[in-house]
C-alpha cells in the first residue's frame, strides 16, 4: 500500500483534470451543442462560449452553418402542360438539433429528405402556374419570386417540424427546356432571326427609297422654281427692250420704216440663189439707161 | 500549466538545502536551472505565455477574436493588438480586400478553349430562346465574423445566389435585350439583388461585381444571329447610299438653278443693252435723216442695193417687153448647164 502512496496525488490530479474536461465545454459560433445523458438528449446549447454541464453528461456538436444543397435538375410540368427543366438550390441549416439527431442524424441524409419535400412542393407550385408566369419577356409578368416564397415557406414549415431543419431559401438557379425539345427550339430561333433579318433589310430599302424619292422631288422643285424665275427675268428683259425700241422708233416712224425695210432686204436677199429681175425703168437703173438726165 | 508552476516552488527548498550545506565542489553536479530558480522560470514562462497574446494585423487584413468559440471582437483593424493567449482566445486574420472570383457557366479554361457545356452555360430567355452565358463574380469580405462562421461554403452560397438572380433576370427579358442592349442593366440588377439575398443569409460577403463575360446564341443558331447583324449593316449601308445620292443630286440641282438664273439675268441685260444701243443708233441716224431727208433716204437705199445686188443674179428687162420667163434658166451660170432643153 505504502509504495502506491506516491501515485495518489497524480491520480487525483488526473481525475480532477478529467472531471474539469467533462464539465467545461466551449461552443463555437459555427456549432450547436446537444447535451445528452446516456444517449438521451437533455437540452441544446445555442449560445457560443464557455459552458458547464454535469460530467456524466456528454456533448454532441452540430454544424449550425448555412448549407447550400443543389438537387439534381428535374423536369416539371406547368399548368398549361409544358415541360420545364428546373435546377434549384436550397439554403438550409440545422435549427433544432434534438429533432435533427432523432430523425435524420447527418447532413447527407438530411439532404435526401429535403429533396423529397422540395421536389413535391415545387412540382405542386409549378403545376399551378402557366409557363408565362415563369418565363416571359417582361419583368411584370414573371411571378417566380412569389411562387418560390410560397415553396420556401411550405418546405420550411415541414422540414422544421419533421427534421429540425430551417429552410432559409429555395431558389431557381436555372431554367431550361427538356433536351428533346431543343432541336425545335433552335429551329424556331433560326426562323425568328431570319424574319428579323428580312425585316431589317426591307426597312432599310424602304428608308433608302424614301430618301431617294425625296431628293428627286427636291431636285425638280429647285429646277422648276429656277426655270420660272429665269423666264420672268428674260421676260423683263424682253419687255424693257421692246419699250426702248418702241420709244425710239415711235418718234420717227417713217425713217424707221425705211431703215427697217432696207435692213430686211439685206437679209432677205442675202444669198446667191436669188435671181432679181430688175426693170430698166427702176430708179436704180434709170441712170444707166437714160443717162445723166435721169438723175436730176 | 500554471497550477503545476505554482506547485513546484513548494517542494523546492527541501531539495535545495542539503546541497547548499555541502557545496564542496561548485562545478560538480550543479542542479539544472529550473531547480535553482523555479519561480523566475515559472514567472518568465507565464510572461511569455501572456505575451503570446500579442498579435499584429497587417494593413491589408482584419481579424476576428473568439473566446471559447464566441466572437468577442468581430472586426479588429490593422495594427498591433493584444488578446488573451491560447487556448482562451483565438485570433483569425482575413484578407478582407482581396477579391475572390467565381465563374458561373463553365470555368476559365472552357472560355479559353472555346468549349461550352450546354447544361452548364445554357440559360432560357423570356421569349424562350436558349443562350450561352458565362458570368464572372467578384466578391470580398464585408463582415469578417459573419464570413468566417455563418456559411459552410461561402463561395457556393454566393454562386448560388448570383446564379438564381441571373436566371431570374434572363427569364424576364427577350433574347435581344440580354445579348445586347440590357446587358449592363442585368449585371447591375443581378449584383444588387444577389447582394440582398446574401445579406439575408448573413454570410458577410460584399459583391464587388457581376460581369457578363460572354453571352452568345447557341452554335445551332449562331449563323442566323450573325445574319441579323449583317442585315442591320446592310440596311444601314443602303440608307447611307441613299443619303449619298441625295447629297449628290440636290447640290447639283441648286447649281443648275443658279446657272439658269445667271443665264436669264445675262439675257435680260443683253436684251436691254442691245435695245439701248439700237435705239441710240437709230435716234442719231434719224436726227441726221430729218436734216436731209431726200439725200439720206436715197443714199441709204443705194447703199443697201450695193450690198445686196453683187451677191445675187440679176436680169434686167425692158419695161415695154413681155417677160419670157425662160430667160431665167438661160441666165444660169455656165458651170451649171440646164438639165433639159
Amino acid at each position: 500500500m505504502e509504495r502506491y502512496k506516491k501515485y495518489v496525488p497524480a491520480a487525483l490530479a488526473a481525475l480532477l483534470a478529467l472531471l474539469l474536461a467533462r464539465t467545461f465545454f466551449s461552443v463555437r459560433e459555427t456549432e450547436f451543442v446537444l447535451v445528452t445523458q446516456f444517449g438521451k438528449p437533455v437540452y441544446t446549447v445555442t449560445e457560443p462560449g464557455l459552458h458547464v454541464k454535469w460530467f456524466f453528461r456528454s456533448a454532441t456538436y452540430f454544424d449550425r452553418r448555412l448549407r447550400i444543397y443543389n438537387p439534381r435538375p428535374s423536369e416539371f410540368l406547368t399548368r398549361d402542360k409544358k415541360n420545364l427543366v428546373i435546377e434549384c438550390y436550397v439554403a438550409w441549416q440545422i435549427a433544432d438539433p434534438k429533432t435533427f439527431v432523432q430523425t435524420v442524424g447527418d447532413p447527407v441524409a438530411a439532404e435526401m429528405r429535403l429533396h423529397d419535400i422540395i421536389w413535391s412542393s415545387l412540382a405542386a407550385a409549378v403545376g399551378t402556374h402557366d409557363m408565362d408566369a415563369l418565363i416571359a419577356p417582361s419583368p411584370q409578368a414573371v411571378r417566380t419570386q412569389d411562387m418560390l416564397d410560397e415553396v420556401t415557406q411550405l418546405t420550411d414549415a415541414r422540414a422544421l417540424e419533421r427534421y429540425g431543419i430551417r429552410v432559409a431559401d429555395v431558389r431557381i438557379k436555372r431554367l431550361n427546356l427538356p433536351e428533346q425539345n431543343k432541336q425545335s427550339v433552335y429551329a424556331r430561333m433560326r426562323a425568328e432571326r431570319e424574319r428579323i433579318a428580312r425585316r431589317y433589310r426591307a426597312e432599310g430599302e424602304e428608308q433608302a427609297l424614301k430618301i431617294r424619292a425625296d431628293a428627286d422631288r427636291q431636285k425638280q422643285e429647285i429646277l422648276s422654281a429656277a426655270y420660272k424665275q429665269a423666264e420672268e427675268i428674260k421676260g423683263q428683259g424682253d419687255a424693257e427692250a421692246t419699250r426702248i425700241y418702241s420709244n425710239a422708233y415711235s418718234r420717227n416712224p417713217a425713217f424707221y420704216k425705211l431703215l427697217r425695210t432696207l435692213e430686211a432686204y439685206k437679209k432677205i436677199f442675202g444669198d446667191d440663189k436669188t435671181t432679181a429681175i430688175l426693170s430698166s425703168d427702176s430708179e436704180l437703173l434709170k441712170v444707166m439707161m437714160e443717162g445723166e438726165r435721169a438723175a436730176r | 500549466m500554471s497550477l503545476t508552476g505554482v506547485a513546484k516552488p513548494g517542494t523546492h527548498p527541501e531539495h535545495e538545502h542539503p546541497h547548499a550545506h555541502e557545496h564542496p565542489h561548485p562545478h560538480e553536479r550543479r542542479p539544472p536551472i529550473w531547480r535553482r530558480h523555479p519561480r523566475r522560470i515559472a514567472g518568465a514562462l507565464l510572461l511569455l505565455w501572456l505575451l503570446s497574446g500579442v498579435y499584429i494585423v497587417p494593413a491589408d487584413q482584419q481579424a476576428v477574436v473568439t473566446r471559447f468559440g464566441k466572437v468577442v471582437e468581430p472586426r479588429v483593424m490593422p495594427g498591433i493588438h493584444i488578446a488573451w493567449p491560447w487556448p482562451l482566445e483565438r485570433v483569425t486574420k482575413l484578407k478582407v480586400q482581396q477579391l475572390q472570383r467565381l465563374i458561373i457557366g463553365g470555368d476559365i479554361s472552357d472560355g479559353i478553349l472555346g468549349r461550352t457545356d450546354p447544361r452548364i452555360s445554357q440559360f432560357l430567355t423570356g421569349d424562350q430562346n436558349l443562350i450561352h452565358m458565362r458570368v464572372v463574380v467578384q466578391y470580398s469580405v464585408g463582415e469578417p465574423a459573419q464570413y468566417l462562421f455563418r456559411a459552410e461554403n461561402v463561395s457556393k452560397a454566393v454562386g448560388a445566389a448570383v446564379e438564381a438572380e441571373l436566371a431570374h433576370r434572363v427569364a424576364n427579358r427577350g433574347v435581344d435585350a440580354v445579348l445586347t442592349t440590357e446587358k449592363a442593366a442585368i449585371q447591375e440588377e443581378v449584383r444588387a439583388a444577389a447582394q440582398k439575398i446574401i445579406d439575408a443569409y448573413g454570410i458577410g460577403v460584399l459583391l464587388a461585381s457581376v460581369n457578363i463575360e460572354s453571352a452568345q446564341p447557341p452554335p445551332e443558331a449562331a449563323d442566323a444571329f450573325r445574319d441579323v447583324a449583317g442585315a442591320r449593316a446592310d440596311a444601314a449601308r443602303i440608307v447611307n447610299e441613299a443619303h449619298g445620292y441625295a447629297n449628290d443630286v440636290i447640290p447639283r440641282a441648286r447649281g443648275e438653278a443658279q446657272r439658269l438664273l445667271a443665264e436669264a439675268e445675262a439675257y435680260r441685260r443683253r436684251k436691254i443693252n442691245e435695245a439701248l444701243g439700237d435705239a441710240s443708233r437709230f435716234s442719231q441716224v434719224a436726227r441726221e435723216y430729218q436734216r436731209a431727208r431726200q439725200i439720206t433716204g436715197r443714199r441709204l437705199y443705194l447703199e443697201t442695193m450695193e450690198k445686196i445686188l453683187p451677191r445675187i443674179r440679176k436680169l434686167v428687162v425692158d419695161k415695154s417687153g413681155n417677160l419670157d420667163l425662160t430667160i431665167i434658166r438661160k441666165g444660169a451660170p455656165p458651170a451649171k448647164p440646164p438639165p433639159k432643153q
